[in-house]
């Protein structure tokens, strides 16, 4: 039997494997929006932390780092490592959205602007800013499972059939039982993930010689990708700030993610989540690079960067067996990416455009349907025909990992409305408003119209004018003082208690 | 100035010291000793200053 029959033997033992988890996760749902949202905040530390792993790493890592590695060398490491080190910042946001979160009963981070601010429309707009934006990352997701699973079975199945794949699944996973379905099959998706691929890691490291042996190679035959910038011209510092600005601040601008800080159920929860995922990231950005660094050595030439990992997994010294489920743990990693996202999309439908500005008195019943019936499916969709076009292009810009990083570019004009909500008594309504709008359509057009003022990225362009306008309209308006002075009071008083800075 | 200013500050150095070494210091060290290295342990710095803050927090009611 060929690889292919056996790529659509693992799919199958995956997908049964989940939907079986998903189906247990279901059994211990309860009613109401915060148990399907956010599994009624009582998430432990382990399923906290995986979730919140294999919700951050995707299809990006495996694919698009060792790919963004392959093509630009060890600047993609200082890259993601910027990114993990951005989740320093949590040590300040993790306790504040928790406990704000637990007190207000917060579903979206969006819904915490809105009542911070107290406007509907400062939340609509973070709302309709993630589903604009967080529509391209699902869809890199998707595209990272069809070119793996293109790639692996040498042609025989098709980019599209992975994409359809992944859109299936995450459709089936994020509807079945919410959070909780999430959070169960991604604390699965997220062990298999960093098991297999530091299993693979160990066998091209050993077919290379070992360590030593394999950093030799390195330095004598690409030493040129070894610095920033490379001996090709890659990774200037303006691309290095352009691509590592919105991720700095991914772990807050992100919904998705930031979202999963509501969850965990206690405060050691919260410690664990932290510190088990310090220790993810850093295990599986070595690995994704190293794995980069190995197709490097392995299969050079390649025309489509992002094919470096399937063209490595395609080495005839790997066993067809571990190709197999390392190609079932990148598409968990994929998956529980874009399941998540469709979850989130679909809370801030429901809290932040429909009940803000559609619908006030809409009850909770009505919300979760529109979120489950209408929000995750036709978001899924979108993603699906995004993947489809963006596939079938090709260069710098529409490899996932600048694609993903563009997107969080969009994110990254929610950062200064959040800063002031936790830390600025004199950020107002109309502040947060404008920068978010301002900031995004800055970021839109330079993106669709490829300009780079100075070589300075789109990202940057809009972080500065998100981040002036905010502080400058902050200043000349009203800001809420009275929920300014209440909601700081109430988080001095917790952050003293528990000893957080 | 407060023990969060402080780490503000803290954080921000990390940040300037991510660009300025590999791309200056480093630039030229074609080896797995230069920036790749220096990233590798620079994010550990950063992990055990966050392991040591998060190490007092304690449950609220």
């Amino acid at each position: 039997m060929n690889t292919s029959f056996w790529a659509w033997f693992g799919i199958a033992i995956y997908i049964i494997i989940g939907i079986g988890i998903a189906i247990l996760a279901r059994r211990r749902m309860g009613a109401g929006i915060s148990d399907f949202f956010l599994a009624n905040r009582t998430l432990g530390g382990f399923v906290s932390c995986m979730t919140y792993s294999a919700t951050t790493y995707s299809a990006f890592m495996m694919i698009g780092l060792a790919g963004l590695t392959y093509a630009t060398g060890v600047g993609a490491l200082g890259f993601e490592l910027t990114y993990l080190c951005g989740i320093f910042m949590l040590v300040f946001f993790l306790p504040r959205f928790w406990l704000v979160g637990r007190k207000y009963g917060y579903v979206s981070p969006a819904e915490l602007l809105t009542d911070r601010y107290q406007s509907r429309a400062v939340g609509a707009t973070a709302a309709i800013l993630a589903l604009v934006f967080l529509v391209p990352y699902g869809a890199v997701q998707m595209m990272g499972v069809g070119y793996l699973m293109n790639g692996i079975s040498g042609g025989a199945i098709p980019i599209f059939a992975g994409i359809l794949i992944a859109f299936a699944c995450a459709l089936a996973w994020s509807r079945i039982a919410g959070m909780r379905s999430v959070a169960w099959t991604d604390a699965f998706q997220a062990l298999v993930m960093i098991i297999i691929s530091a299993v693979i890691l160990g066998v091209v490291v050993h077919y290379l010689g070992g360590f030593g042996s394999f950093f030799d190679k390195l330095e004598s035959t690409v030493s040129g990708q070894l610095t920033v910038p490379t001996s090709r011209g890659a990774w200037s510092i303006n691309m290095f700030i352009g691509l590592a600005l919105p991720w700095l601040f991914f772990c807050i601008s992100n919904p998705q993610v930031s979202q999963r800080l509501f969850v965990p159920k206690s405060v050691t929860a919260m410690k664990q989540m932290l510190g088990g995922f310090f220790i993810f990231g850093l295990v599986y950005t070595l690995i994704a690079v190293l794995w980069g660094f190995s197709a490097v050595l392995l299969v050079p030439g390649l025309e489509k960067a992002d094919m470096a990992t399937p063209a490595l997994l395609s080495q005839p010294f790997i066993p067809v067996a571990l190709v197999i489920i390392v190609m079932v743990g990148i598409t968990a990693a994929a998956i529980s990416t874009i399941d998540s996202i469709l979850l989130t999309l679909s809370s801030m439908w429901a809290r932040d455009i429909h009940r803000g500005l559609i619908n006030p008195e809409v009850s909770e019943a009505r919300q979760l349907r529109i979120g489950q019936n209408w929000v995750i499916p036709i978001m899924a969709v979108i993603a699906l025909i995004f993947a489809w076009w963006a596939a079938g292009k090709s260069g710098l810009s529409f490899m996932i990992a600048p694609l993903s990083s563009a997107a969080s570019a969009g994110l990254l004009m929610a950062v200064p409305a959040i800063f002031g909500a936790f830390f600025w008594k004199g950020g107002t309504a109309a502040g947060a408003l404008v920068s978010m709008i301002a900031g995004a359509i800055v970021v839109l057009v330079f993106q669709v119209t490829g300009l780079k003022p100075l070589g300075i990225w789109p990202g940057v362009w809009g972080a500065i004018v998100c981040t002036v306008l905010f502080f400058i309209i902050s200043l000349v308006t009203k800001p809420p003082k009275e929920k300014a002075e209440e909601f700081m009071g109430y988080l001095k008083e917790k952050l003293t208690e528990g000893k957080f800075i | 100035m407060s023990k969060m200013g402080w780490v503000w500050i803290g954080f921000v150095f990390m940040l300037v010291v991510d660009a300025v070494i590999p791309w200056f210091a480093l630039t030229h060290v074609q080896k797995m000793s230069g920036a790749f290295a220096f990233w590798l342990v620079w994010v550990v710095v950063a992990i055990a200053a966050a392991f040591v803050i998060v190490r007092n927090w304690r449950e609220v009611k």
